[in-house]
C-alpha cells in the first residue's frame, strides 16, 4: 500500500474498525477494504452503491459469473489482486478448473455461449474502448444477450476497470490463497456497499 | 431512443461527486479524471504522468509516481483523490463507450 494512511485509516473509528476485524477474521484486512473506509465524503459510497448493485442486485447473471466477469477485466488489467479476490468468490459457485480455464483463455473455455459473448464484449470495451462500436454490441445481443443483460455485464467491466486501476497505482498487497477464501467469504456475506 | 438506465444514472452520481467533492482542488480532480479517460488535459507535473499511467497501464504505476503526487499534494488524501479520479475517469470512459454502443444497436434493431 503506497498511501499509508488508507492502509490504517483515516478516523480514529476506522483505525479501530480495522484493528477488530483483522483480529477476528483472523488475517489482515485486505487493502480493498481499506480502501472502501477511506475518505467517505469522497467517491466511495457512490462507488460502493453502484459496485452492489451491479455484483449483488437483481439480473440474470449469477454472481459467480458476475465475479468472473470481474476476475478477467483485472486480468486484462494485470491487477493480481483483484484476479485472486474475484476468482475466489467466482469458485463459490462454478467449478475451479472452469474458472482457471477461463482465466487462461475464455474462448476455449468450457462456459455458455452467452458468457463467452458478454466476455468478447467486455474484452474490447477494456482494452480498445475507442474502438468499440454498435456491432460490437450486436455481436452479442446476437449470441442471445439481452439489452439489459448486456448492460449489466458492462457495468461490471466499468467498475473493475476503475477498482483494477485503484488497486495497481496503491501497490495493495497480496493474500496468501487462504486469506484470499476467508475474504471471499466475507464479500459474499456483506457485499460492497 | 432507449430509456436511461439506472447503470448510467450512477455512473452520472460517480461524475459528479468526483467534480463536486474532495480536499484536493476541483481543477486537478476533474483534470486526473480526464487524463485517466485519455483525454487531452494538461494536468502538469506530477500530476499528469500518474493519471497517464493509471489510465494507460496501472501495473507500471511506480513508487516515484505516486510519492511525487503525495509531495506535491501534501496530503495522503489528496493524493488518494488523484489516484482515484484517474481510476473513475478510464472507468467511465469505458462504461461511455459501451453504454453508447448498446444504445445505437439498440436503436438499430427497432
Amino acid at each position: 500500500m503506497r498511501l499509508a494512511e488508507v492502509e490504517r485509516g483515516d478516523t480514529l473509528g476506522h483505525r479501530i474498525l480495522i484493528r477488530m476485524i483483522s483480529r477476528f477474521a483472523g488475517y489482515r484486512l485486505p487493502d480493498a477494504a481499506r480502501v472502501a473506509f477511506y475518505d467517505r465524503r469522497f467517491v466511495g459510497p457512490v462507488l460502493g452503491e453502484w459496485t452492489q448493485k451491479t455484483m449483488r442486485g437483481p439480473g440474470s447473471w449469477s454472481v459467480s459469473e458476475r465475479e468472473l466477469m470481474a476476475a478477467m477485466v483485472a486480468s486484462w488489467n494485470t491487477c493480481p489482486f483483484c484476479i485472486g479476490a474475484h476468482r475466489a468468490i467466482a469458485v463459490r459457485g462454478i467449478e475451479p478448473a472452469v474458472a482457471d480455464a477461463v482465466l487462461a483463455d475464455y474462448r476455449t473455455a468450457p462456459i455458455s455461449d452467452r458468457l463467452r459473448a458478454a466476455l468478447v464484449f467486455l474484452e474490447r470495451m477494456t482494452r480498445e474502448p475507442d474502438q468499440l462500436s454498435a456491432d460490437d454490441a450486436r455481436a452479442a445481443l446476437d449470441a442471445g444477450l439481452t439489452t439489459e443483460e448486456l448492460e449489466d455485464a458492462a457495468a461490471v467491466a466499468a467498475l473493475f476497470n476503475i477498482i483494477a486501476r485503484n488497486a495497481n497505482a496503491l501497490d495493495f498487497e497480496i493474500p496468501s490463497a487462504s486469506d484470499f477464501e476467508s475474504a471471499a467469504g466475507m464479500l459474499l456475506r456483506r457485499g460492497y456497499a | 431512443m432507449a430509456t436511461e438506465s439506472s447503470h448510467s444514472v450512477l455512473a452520472d452520481r460517480l461524475r459528479r461527486r468526483v467534480v463536486e467533492t474532495g480536499v484536493i482542488s476541483a481543477e486537478l480532480r476533474e483534470g486526473a479524471m480526464h487524463a485517466g479517460g485519455a483525454e487531452h488535459d494538461d494536468l502538469g507535473a506530477p500530476y499528469d504522468v500518474l493519471a497517464r499511467t493509471i489510465g494507460t497501464a496501472s501495473y507500471r504505476v511506480t513508487d516515484a509516481q505516486v510519492g511525487a503526487v503525495r509531495e506535491a499534494a501534501e496530503s495522503d488524501q489528496a493524493a488518494f483523490e488523484i489516484v482515484m479520479s484517474a481510476s473513475v475517469g478510464a472507468g467511465l470512459k469505458r462504461w461511455d463507450a459501451a453504454a453508447r454502443a448498446i444504445r445505437e444497436a439498440a436503436d438499430a434493431a427497432r
